[in-house]
């Protein structure tokens, strides 16, 4: 690695050209999102300036006084989180039980976990549909808590599998020789070495259970029961919602997972890195 | 050991639910594809290969899967591309660099309909920020979805800005383990930089490449959301792949059969494709 210092000028400003470029490339829409919202909605449509401004939370008031918004925010929170423990206490067990147990048929689990992810999403979600709506599940958040799960446990899985086969066994081994029991060393030892993988894990699922949109849009139909992005999208036919609006919306769906992506950036990394995150 | 008894117990229902949730529906899709349930609820009959001789017949779904291919195979070059440059430039002596890896990283991150309304308020006729700097550039008003052309350019555009990321990541951790002793040996050799990408870079990111376009490949070629926000597949059913098909005939038609042999057709190309991929280009299986 190079330090700065090495490099001709020539080529470090070439650099910082590229830098500003993708720069723009990738952080303007998230800006105009940002501007438009605060935007006096007065002025959207008549003039386009790159700069924020006039300021006005009018979009956010309208936002919220036009739609069910906090309905749509707990239902998305409440389906995010129960995906995420329920993903996490089944991927846990089966990525355990594979790498430590003697099965037969272990690399089948895997590979199966592989081929899911193949899977696309109209051949999960046609049959799911058709079975809850038999059973009179359509249009619950169980349906759609279950349909997310087809996503983020064969993702835990992958995941947690690459985590616990680096884990040296004899450090479980050694805990259970001093009279833990296979639990106890799992719960004591095994589960806090792999704490990195599985807070990786739960930072996924709630990620794609919030972003989801195709799963949401098939199995939930009444307005009581949307979560936030299909609860918008319905907005910008029925209420003709304008942009600012739009955008507020936008923001608002956007910021928890900015907030946590500022904090818990190197989990992102590990399971971008990894190829786990089916999107 | 007592332990084990639990962990079995525990394991075995475990992969039960994951029956259940991923194998079963599956199971269920391929069905319904030799049945003919007219809706939701209705009792279907058996009809046998009825259902896959009238698709493969149909020109709608030749069409469609045509036009998936324009798409994800476009989409996927440009993002292999694109995202090999940013890595690359991620990898070289830049200041701020973790704040510069995240904001790169950060479209991945947002939810697709996020991005299709703020893309679609960015193209808004008369008054979007590019609308409007295209008619300064002097282009004119451009009707973004009116042409079948241009419809089909915003939707692999837009998949590229959201998908690169992903490509970014992985080349950028690939290109960490190559050996830097192999490019001073190039260097002694008299290389180029352009040689030393093509030579010393590319070869050694083979295996990461490998499974990156693989992954993307399959989740391009699946992909729904991003096109349905953004054209409905349209205009005159210019932007309809597979996905967009099955959804339209399962969900809008209630033709319940024909939505399930469109995914399960779809699913066997992709199966087909990934062996043929497997022969070309296999994994290495170290582990």
């Amino acid at each position: 690695m190079k330090t700065e210092l090495e490099v001709p000028l020539s080529s470090r400003l070439a650099l910082y050209v590229a830098m500003a470029v993708t720069l723009i490339y990738s952080f303007f829409p998230v800006y105009w999102m940002l501007v438009t919202s605060v935007r006096d909605p007065k002025v959207l449509y008549n003039q386009v300036s790159l700069i924020p401004g006039p300021f006005s939370l009018e979009s956010y008031e309208t936002l919220l006084a036009a739609t069910d918004y906090p309905t749509w925010f707990t239902n998305s929170v409440l389906v995010a989180s129960v995906t995420v423990v329920i993903t996490l206490i089944f991927s846990v067990l089966i990525a355990y039980a594979v790498t430590r147990l003697h099965l037969r048929g272990k690399t089948a689990i895997i590979g199966s976990m592989l081929l899911a992810y193949m899977f696309p999403p109209l051949l999960v979600a046609i049959p799911l549909y058709t079975i809850f709506a038999q059973i009179g599940l359509a249009n619950t958040h169980f349906a759609l808590i279950l349909s997310h799960c087809t996503i983020t446990l064969p993702l835990g899985v992958w995941l947690l599998w690459g985590f616990f086969k680096q884990l040296p066994i004899d450090v479980e081994q050694a805990a259970m020789v001093d009279g833990c029991s296979r639990l106890g060393a799992f719960f004591r030892v095994v589960l806090p070495l792999s704490l990195p993988g599985v807070t990786t894990v739960a930072i996924f699922s709630f990620l794609l259970s919030w972003t989801d949109y195709t799963f949401a849009l098939v199995m939930i139909d009444s307005d009581d029961q949307k979560t936030l992005p299909v609860g918008l999208e319905t907005m910008t036919g029925q209420y003709e919602l304008r942009d600012g609006e739009l955008m507020a919306g936008s923001t608002l769906i956007a910021l928890p997972l900015l907030v946590l992506f500022i904090f818990l950036n190197r989990y992102f990394i590990h399971g971008l890195a990894a190829g786990a995150v089916k999107r | 050991m007592g332990g084990d008894r639990t962990i079995y117990g525990l394991f075995f229902f475990g992969l039960a639910l994951t029956a259940v949730v991923i194998v079963y529906p599956a199971v269920y899709a391929i069905e319904l594809s030799f049945q003919n349930a007219q809706s939701f609820i209705s009792e279907p009959e058996w009809v046998g290969f009825d259902n896959y001789v009238r698709v493969l017949q149909d020109a709608e779904f030749w069409n469609a899967l045509w036009r998936g291919i324009v798409f994800a195979g476009t989409a996927i070059l440009l993002q292999i591309v694109l995202g090999i440059g940013f890595a690359m430039l991620l990898d070289a002596a830049i200041p701020f660099k973790r704040a510069f890896r995240g904001i790169a990283i950060l479209p991945y991150l947002l939810p697709t309909l996020i991005v299709a309304l703020t893309f679609r308020w960015m193209l808004n006729d008369p008054i979007g920020v590019i609308t409007v700097a295209m008619q300064d550039l002097g282009f004119g008003t451009v009707d973004w979805f009116g042409s079948p052309t241009l419809a089909m350019g915003i939707v692999i555009t837009i998949s590229v800005w959201i998908w690169t990321p992903f490509v970014t990541v992985a080349i950028l951790a690939g290109l960490q383990s190559v050996p830097e002793s192999l490019y001073e040996a190039a260097k002694v050799d008299g290389a180029s930089a352009w040689q030393r990408f093509w030579h010393v870079t590319i070869p050694q990111l083979g295996p990461v490449l490998t499974v990156v376009v693989l992954l993307r490949a399959i989740w391009m070629f699946n992909k729904f959301d991003i096109v349905w926000l953004m054209t409905g597949g349209g205009p005159l059913q210019a932007t309809e792949h597979l996905p967009i098909l099955a959804y339209r005939k399962a969900f809008q038609s209630y033709d319940v059969s024909t939505g399930a042999t469109v995914s399960t057709i779809s699913f066997l190309i992709l199966a087909v494709a990934v062996l043929i991929y497997f022969r070309m280009f296999p994994l290495d299986t170290k582990d």
